[in-house]
């Protein structure tokens, strides 16, 4: 029995006796409300129903029999399951996309019910935590909440704890400097109380004045020291972080990235890791030494007039509390000042990256425009975040200084009525309290610090803890040689969550096979690809390498094992020869030339002014795009992969330099598994089999003579191109 | 208004009267559209053409399988007769699971995910949202589209028209 959840007691009634051997619950009403029913499988019928206060509904009733097939219909937002019954199509019931997998996986059970098989009893995915509810990380099944449990100030100074000493250091620092502050104010009591008021003692004055500068060049010293390991501190803890980011976005999903524009990845990477180190080098030894201060100086007040001490610092509840509303609205202010960034990046890389296509099609005053609104939101933002703090600040700052009145009123009664304090007391009360507002009004300060550093760490911790690809369940097996035979399965797969691309395709490739996929574009032929380079998971059925799951091999080294050349030639920053060797830095030269002589390449290589130096990549080198391709292929050579990728190579040249490529790339499959994709027919007449894909399903498979002699599918395709002089030698 | 594979002319879209365009249910209860009596269609699909933007104009009428051709497109599908028309906004209702939402109960925040509760038209549903600013689409000043961790939507349509308190969780949202 594979029930999903625990059924209800009024739909098991309404199920009757029947065994349930499939009940699963979904999230929609059949008035397209949010609601639940059930579908379940009670022996041999098929019911939809509702709970119905304690009763319940039965809305679908049908024999298991009269059922052919169980489909899903995807719609928009959601999906709907359906039962053939007679070529009809009976629906069930609507799901939303939330419940995608839940009900994916009851199709495949009442569709091997209805055809009289074996119930498929694959445990249900979780998406939802069991413990809390909370929805889980796609990939790692990891509750959010269950698992992070430290907050993410606690996380971050955890980047700091391998500097322990430097910070104790920083600490012992900031305490001397505190303490040497305390000092001057002390010696102003002395003086005034000790020389000034009596008119007498002239030769204790150049010893207080020794002593005022002493303590303030000391405590001067001792805070330039500690800001100098700050400094360092925060720079380190905060290139740890880079670093950590970094890898992480190199090993994420590619859904991430299909999900992130990269403007906000790389927004997070400068500007909030910028953002954490202030807040490291500068924002907390701050706050840390102002709350030393700000003890420091209670203490001393406390020493001089307890009473007096006590009426004073009656204001700083109010303070904390303003300081911790100010704290919330700055948080959010600041967020969207970071998130504006963010968009603003975004728009900035996309004109520039494109910035051809913006010229060719004169876009320029749009892009202007476009880029003036993320601008005028991003001033919008930041005068938000801005004005907000201006005003906030202070409003603290002057209910803060209503402290130093009531110390001239009550500090002045006292003097008058000879009470227990002196001028000087009453002056070093005054500086002290000057010293405890100064600190206090840095705490609140610190606010800003604070939230602008702990929004900046939360998105770095998001990327840090967002689901990584594939690598991060990490295969178990290496294989030593990979003979590349590949066998796909059953293989279902969407980009989005049950909108399938793939469906339950299958096929094998024998070792040094050439495969050719053709279809129209969108019907799934590079997703076949996507696939096989482990970029996606699939989501049911399994992909075969040399008899091993995918999912079990280890990733790196099958992919190095993988070679493609894709339709767009992508070359990186970097000489031509740091291009070829790009999957074997260690190459040697001579292994480099070998390469692109097979590729065709060596000879326009050497004829450029640079040779095999020539800047290529972004910036300079202009080549052309069948150079580009051949140096692809000279890559895909030299990394001798035992499964290459061939993708629409010859898509965009002239026949020549058509001919120079289709030799290289006929030398280079010799002996390797390839999984070849063209548009052009053509290319593939030589391939030891051909898949031929309609929407998402192979519907042919065969050789070019075979398929032709079908008149199917491939031969109407064939047809196409035949009328088109391009290929018309794709006859003989 | 017709097109002809057969001749070499561009192909051209092929805009239907609503005089010519009866959707019913046959006796088998399948939903039926005939165009100008020289085309039934059987279980034909209604989708819109700017289901975001401009939801009720624009209807293309396509045969019943995914990538099924397009019989024709109805620039005001409103104007078809009663029954058809009915038909036509079940079956469209039966499609678009677009939740409006219309007040929003509360949101807390942990960790990168905010778990909220939506007040929509189609009832009141939790929704968790991760990378919220990354899910988020802005189709003009103040409508929103906000994607779950789940993969549903959830449309705010003018997010100046919210009630205060729904203002400030959204606010906090985005």
């Amino acid at each position: 029995m594979a029930v999903a959840h625990e059924l209800p007691d009024a739909i098991r009634r309404a199920v009757g006796d029947a065994e349930v051997r499939v009940a699963a619950a979904s999230d929609l009403g059949s008035d397209g409300r949010f609601g639940e029913r059930w579908i379940v499988l009670a022996g041999e019928r098929v019911l939809v129903c509702a709970p119905d206060g304690g009763d319940a509904r039965v809305a679908v009733d049908l024999p298991l029999k009269d059922i052919s097939e169980v489909q899903v219909e995807n719609l928009v937002g959601g999906a709907m399951l359906q039962a053939l019954v007679n070529g009809h199509k009976v629906d069930l019931l609507s799901y939303t996309n939330a419940l995608a997998k839940r009900f994916g996986r009851v199709r495949g059970q009442l569709d091997a019910a209805a055809k009289g098989k074996p119930l498929p009893d694959e445990p249900e995915r979780l998406t939802r935590c069991p413990t809390c509810g909370l929805v889980l990380g796609e990939e790692t099944q990891v509750c959010p909440r269950c698992v992070r449990k430290g907050a993410v100030l606690r996380r971050l100074l955890g980047y700091a704890r391998p500097y322990r000493a430097r910070l104790v250091l920083i600490g012992l620092l900031m305490l001397g400097a505190a303490v040497f502050g305390l000092v001057p104010p002390y010696l102003t009591k002395i003086l005034v109380d000790g020389v000034l008021v009596p008119r007498r003692n002239a030769y204790l004055l150049p010893w207080l004045v020794l002593g005022f500068a002493g303590s303030s060049v000391l405590s001067t010293a001792l805070a330039i020291w500690r800001s100098r390991v700050g400094a360092w501190v925060g720079g380190r803890v905060s290139f740890d972080i880079r670093a950590a980011l970094y890898e992480r976005l190199q090993w994420l999903s590619l859904r991430f990235f299909d999900r992130h524009p990269t403007g906000t990845l790389i927004s997070r990477l400068t500007q909030d890791s910028g953002g954490v180190q202030d807040f490291l080098a500068y924002g907390l030894p701050w706050v840390a030494s102002n709350a030393i201060s700000v003890l420091g100086v209670a203490v001393m007040v406390f020493i001089i007039n307890w009473k007096l001490a006590l009426l004073v610092l009656v204001p700083a509840p109010l303070v904390s509390l303003s300081a911790r509303m100010l704290w919330r609205r700055m948080h959010r202010a600041f967020h969207r000042f970071w998130y504006r960034w963010g968009r603003f990046h975004t728009v900035v890389n996309d004109a520039f990256s494109r910035i051809k296509i913006v010229r060719a099609f004169a876009q320029q005053p749009t892009e202007i425009e476009r880029f003036q609104l993320r601008n005028s939101d991003l001033f919008r933002a930041s005068v938000y975040a801005d004005q907000t703090w201006a005003t906030l600040m202070p409003i603290v700052g002057l209910v803060v200084s209503s402290g130093s009145l009531l110390v001239w009123y009550l500090g002045g009664l006292i003097i008058v009525g000879h009470g227990p304090l002196s001028v000087g007391g009453l002056m070093a009360f005054l500086a002290y309290l000057g010293m405890l507002y100064g600190p206090l009004n840095g705490l609140t300060q610190s606010a800003q610090w604070m939230s602008r550093a702990l929004t900046a760490a939360e998105r770095i911790f998001e990327v840090l803890d967002a689901e990584g690809e594939s690598e991060k369940t990490p295969g178990k097996m290496a294989l030593e040689r990979l003979h590349g035979e590949v066998e796909y399965r059953n293989v279902t797969f969407g980009y989005e969550k049950h909108q399938p691309v793939l469906k339950e395709i299958s096929f094998q490739v024998e070792p040094g096979q050439m495969l050719g996929l053709v279809g129209k574009s969108g019907v799934g032929k590079t997703t076949v690809i996507n696939l096989l380079c482990r970029f996606y998971d699939v989501d049911e059925g399994e992909i075969l390498v040399d008899g091993v799951n995918l999912r079990d091999l280890d990733l790196s080294t099958y992919r190095g094992r993988l070679g493609a050349v894709l339709q767009e030639p992508f070359l990186f920053t970097g000489t031509t020869a740091e291009n070829i060797a790009y999957g074997k830095p260690d190459a040697s030269p001579e292994e480099i030339m070998a390469a692109a002589k097979i590729a065709n390449a060596h000879d326009f290589i050497v004829q450029k002014p640079d040779g095999y130096d020539e800047q290529v990549g972004e910036r300079g080198g202009r080549l052309s795009v069948g150079e580009k391709q051949r140096l692809c292929i000279a890559r895909a050579i030299l990394h001798d992969p035992a499964i290459l990728i061939l993708d629409e190579a010859t898509a965009s040249v002239d026949l020549e330099t058509e001919d120079q490529i289709q030799e290289a790339i006929a030398r280079l499959i010799e002996g390797r598994t390839t999984f070849a994709i063209a548009h052009r027919l053509s290319t593939l007449r030589n391939a030891h089999k051909l898949l031929v894909f309609e929407d998402g399903k192979i519907v042919e498979m065969g050789t070019h003579e075979e398929l032709d002699a079908q008149k199917g599918a491939y031969h109407r395709l064939l047809e196409i191109h035949r009328k088109t002089s391009m290929v018309a030698a794709v006859d003989h | 208004m017709t097109t002809d594979a057969k001749t070499k002319e561009p192909p051209a879209l092929r805009y239907l009267d609503p005089g010519q365009v009866r959707v019913f249910r046959s006796p088998d209860g399948r939903v039926r559209a005939t165009v100008a009596e020289e085309r039934s269609v059987i279980a034909p699909r209604f989708l819109r053409v700017h289901p975001l933007t401009d939801p009720d104009r624009y209807l293309s009428i396509r045969e019943a399988e995914p990538g099924g051709q397009e019989v024709g497109l109805l620039r005001h599908w409103q104007r078809l007769d009663r029954e058809s028309r009915e038909l036509v906004q079940a079956e469209l209702d039966r499609r678009y699971l677009h939740p409006v939402v219309k007040r929003i109960v509360s949101a807390k925040h942990f960790w990168g995910l905010t778990l909220c509760v939506f007040e929509t038209d189609r009832g009141l549903r939790e929704a968790t949202l991760r990378d919220t600013r990354d899910n988020v689409i802005y189709l003009g000043e103040a409508r929103i589209l906000l994607t779950d961790a789940e993969g549903n939507r959830y449309d705010f349509p003018d997010t100046g028209a919210l009630d205060p308190a729904s203002r400030a969780l959204l606010a906090q949202i985005l």
